[in-house]
């Protein structure tokens, strides 16, 4: 028997114990599904429909007009109006409301009289994030209003208001002027599934049969450690690819997400990726004793990792220096800039190169260091 | 129940967990890393966008423009592109996520009186760094008008709002203020369905189960013996999360710690039911893994741990109220940011209650039907 007849016989045998544990498989099959659509459909960045009451303590025509304007802004929800002051708190307590409007009384006459009324907004900190964006739009919708009364003032009293001039900020968006969060977080999804799936489901098949012992079986075979060892990674290194054109092909076809660059490019660096993925697989296997070992290892070198030192939500550059080293030990960050790159922003070979080296360099250190860790372990 | 045979059956079961060293080591270490991650990254205020500035206009405004851009702290400008199309590759490259364009003329249009525009491009490829960005430059662009307008000289002061907003529960909007209470909840569910779904399962695969039947342990002891060193465990991830958070963050408690107590220990019950129904149904310790993995991700996505359920569309937010970890967040924020005691979180409290009841009481009933099989 050949070598490479023998890497194929350990490579059946693996996809026979995969074919059989039909609902590992069907996880396995499952999981970058009910993540994509997790992802794309249940996660939005922008922030609307804030829950907001209203204490109108004035009851004017004038203060009426004034709460109209939260009614037609799409941020917030106006779902009522509470008689007094005293009840904030409890409706703050209950998580009824995240904004409350204060009216004082006088509102009418102080605008009528050429004066500044006064306005309360309380806005509940405890979610920070829709907080400060509640914020910044509190104070955009009432300078609107307030220079719509200006200007109807100073119609009235026959002035010119617009002597100053006034910038204006005109936005535009690039590469993804919808600000749709599933394009930009496809690209990225992709490789936090691919690494998910391959370092955890690598790492415990080459632990179970040490652990279900096995090894022992195998070690009396014709069959050298590399042989078998490629054997074992083949059938994952498959279905993460597959996975990969699967999500990839799910992206293009359903959510629109446009490939803007070049695909040769994205497929080589796709290989590197799992090349990665699977040398931290079989350093994690290399490490642990047992299936539960190899499994919160795994989440801890990549699950967490990928989710969160990748870029692939939250962007990097705002993290503490420390960590943005960090994040350079774990391959992810390399593959979504590069995935991003070429997905949205059309880039080709001249622009990503660098990631890209440091993705080979990485395959080559992380594989020779888990056949070293590997070699070391089965001399004992 | 006997007392010595649980007793025996706890240590047991640490006995075994010592002897794997680095089982035990990963799961002290994981509480810490995804403290340092989650209270780091996720809760990071998004600042110091890099952005490149396009002057144009080359004029004492355009300076003072882009002066207040960079003062901001929000936007640090490392390059001065001189065209659009030397600011595309600049883009391209990730180098650069904003940038500001002041257009020829902008002095000028400003001095007789118009309007003028500014435009501010920003990279859509990463939509958490574009929204924000755009809020940032729009209340920077708002300072400016209301500087010129008090330097212009006008007198007469039309009438207007003068709006208040005020923070209230968390004024400082620090992020960590309510990641940490809810890590605490997060860690608790993920090392407990962990660990305690592959309590049962790995002595079936490796066919002790058998042997425990043999014995004179009862089932309930012998799920109680299960039970106690993982809850335990737990509880001291639990802890050790909540004394980073407090001396290392500074992560305010401004409630009470038995509502809190009350809180996690019902959230705790339903995190040791939901394992141990995991494990009971899987036949290889792989399968159980595998299927903690394909709960979890969704629990985790659709709690409000990282995003808000309100900004989630209608159709799922039924989903969110169907999940533990979502009435957990409520009582661990409420307490922690809000103060809240049992008065306001009697309905979040009531409805854990009830998942506990049921979750943890279909697990001890599936023990006993499995071990009387």
């Amino acid at each position: 028997m050949n070598p490479l007849a023998r890497i194929a016989a350990v490579a059946r045998k693996e996809f026979r114990h995969l074919l059989r544990d039909w609902r590992v498989l069907a996880a396995v099959l499952l999981l970058p599904v009910v993540e994509l659509l997790l992802f794309s459909y249940a996660i939005s960045f922008d922030v609307r429909d804030v829950p907001t009451v209203i204490v109108d303590a004035d009851q004017t025509p004038a203060s009426r007009a004034y709460v109209q304007a939260y009614e037609t802004s799409t941020f917030f929800e106006v779902l009522g109006e509470a008689s007094d002051v005293n009840a904030v708190d409890r409706l703050f307590d209950a998580n009824a409301a995240r904004v409350v409007v204060v009216v004082q009384p006088g509102f009418a006459r102080a605008i009528a009289a050429g004066e500044r009324a006064e306005v309360g907004v309380l806005i509940d900190g405890s979610e920070p994030n829709a907080a400060r964006v509640g914020q910044a739009y509190a104070l955009a919708l009432n300078q609107f209003y307030s220079q719509r009364i200006a200007a109807a003032w100073a119609d009235r009293q026959g002035l010119d208001l617009s002597a100053a001039g006034r910038l204006e900020p005109r936005l535009r968006t690039w590469y993804n002027p919808e600000r749709s969060s599933s394009i930009f977080l496809i690209p990225g999804l992709m490789v936090v599934i691919i690494m998910i799936v391959t370092v955890q489901q690598t790492a415990v098949s080459l632990v179970r049969e040490r652990d279900l012992h096995t090894q022992e079986q195998l070690l009396v075979s014709p069959l050298r450690q590399v042989e078998s060892m490629v054997g074992k990674l083949l059938p994952w290194t498959l279905l993460a690819f597959a996975d990969m054109i699967a999500i990839a092909v799910l992206g293009l076809t359903v959510f629109g997400v446009p490939l803007r660059g070049s695909v040769p490019v994205l497929a080589g660096a796709s290989a590197l990726f799992v090349f990665c993925s699977l040398g931290m697989g079989l350093l994690v296997s290399a490490l642990s004793l047992s299936l539960e070992t190899a499994n919160v290892v795994a989440l801890l070198l990549s699950f967490l990792p990928a989710f969160l030192l990748s870029g692939f939500a939250f962007p990097l550059e705002s993290i503490p220096m420390a960590l943005q080293v960090v994040s350079c030990v774990f391959p992810a960050r390399f593959m979504v800039s590069i995935s991003r790159a070429v997905f949205l922003k059309g880039a080709g070979l001249a622009e990503v190169w660098p990631d890209l080296a440091a993705l080979g360099a990485y395959a080559v250190v992380v594989l020779a260091a888990s056949t070293a860790l590997y070699a070391r372990r089965s001399r004992r | 129940m006997n007392a010595r045979r649980v007793r025996l059956l706890i240590w047991k079961e640490f006995l075994q967990l010592r002897r794997d060293p680095l089982l035990l080591r990963a799961l002290m270490l994981m509480p810490i890393v995804q403290l340092v991650l989650f209270g780091y990254v996720v809760a990071a205020d998004v600042r110091n966008l890099s952005t490149a500035v396009l002057d144009l206009d080359r004029t004492p405004v355009s300076r003072r423009i882009e002066a207040s851009f960079a003062a901001s702290g929000y936007f640090t400008i490392t390059s001065h592109p001189a065209s659009e199309t030397e600011l595309r590759p600049l883009m391209d490259a990730g180098g650069v996520k904003v940038a500001v364009v002041i257009p020829e003329g902008t002095q000028a249009a400003l001095d007789r009186g118009e309007t003028a525009g500014l435009g501010v491009i920003v990279d859509g490829s990463d939509s958490s760094v574009a929204s924000v960005a755009a809020g940032y430059a729009a209340q920077i662009v708002a300072q400016f008008n209301t500087d010129r307008l008090a330097a212009s000289g006008l007198t007469v002061s039309p009438p207007g709002i003068d709006a208040r907003v005020r923070v209230v529960f968390n004024p400082s909007l620090d992020a960590v203020n309510t990641m940490i209470p809810g890590l605490i909840g997060a860690i608790l569910m993920i090392s407990i369905s962990v660990i305690m779904s592959q309590a049962v399962v790995r002595e079936r695969e490796r066919g002790t189960l058998e042997q425990m039947f043999v014995t004179p342990i009862t089932p309930g002891e012998y799920l109680l013996g299960k039970v106690v060193p993982y809850a335990l465990l737990a509880c001291v991830q639990a802890s050790v999360v909540a004394a980073v958070g407090a001396l290392w963050f500074k992560v305010p408690f401004n409630g009470s710690v038995p509502v809190v107590v009350v809180g996690l220990a019902l959230f705790l019950l339903t995190c040791i039911g939901l394992g141990l129904l995991v494990s009971l149904v899987s036949h290889t310790r792989h399968q159980a893994q595998q299927t903690v993995m394909l709960m979890m991700i969704p629990m985790m996505i659709l709690s409000g741990f990282i995003f808000p359920v309100e900004s989630m569309p209608a159709g799922l937010q039924p989903v969110a109220y169907a999940i533990p970890l979502t009435w957990a967040l409520r009582i661990l924020r409420g307490a922690f940011v809000k103060g809240s005691g049992f008065e306001a979180l009697a309905v979040p409290l009531l409805v854990l209650a009830g998942f506990g009841v049921v979750i943890f009481g279909a697990a001890v009933w599936a023990t006993h039907r499995r071990l009387a099989e």
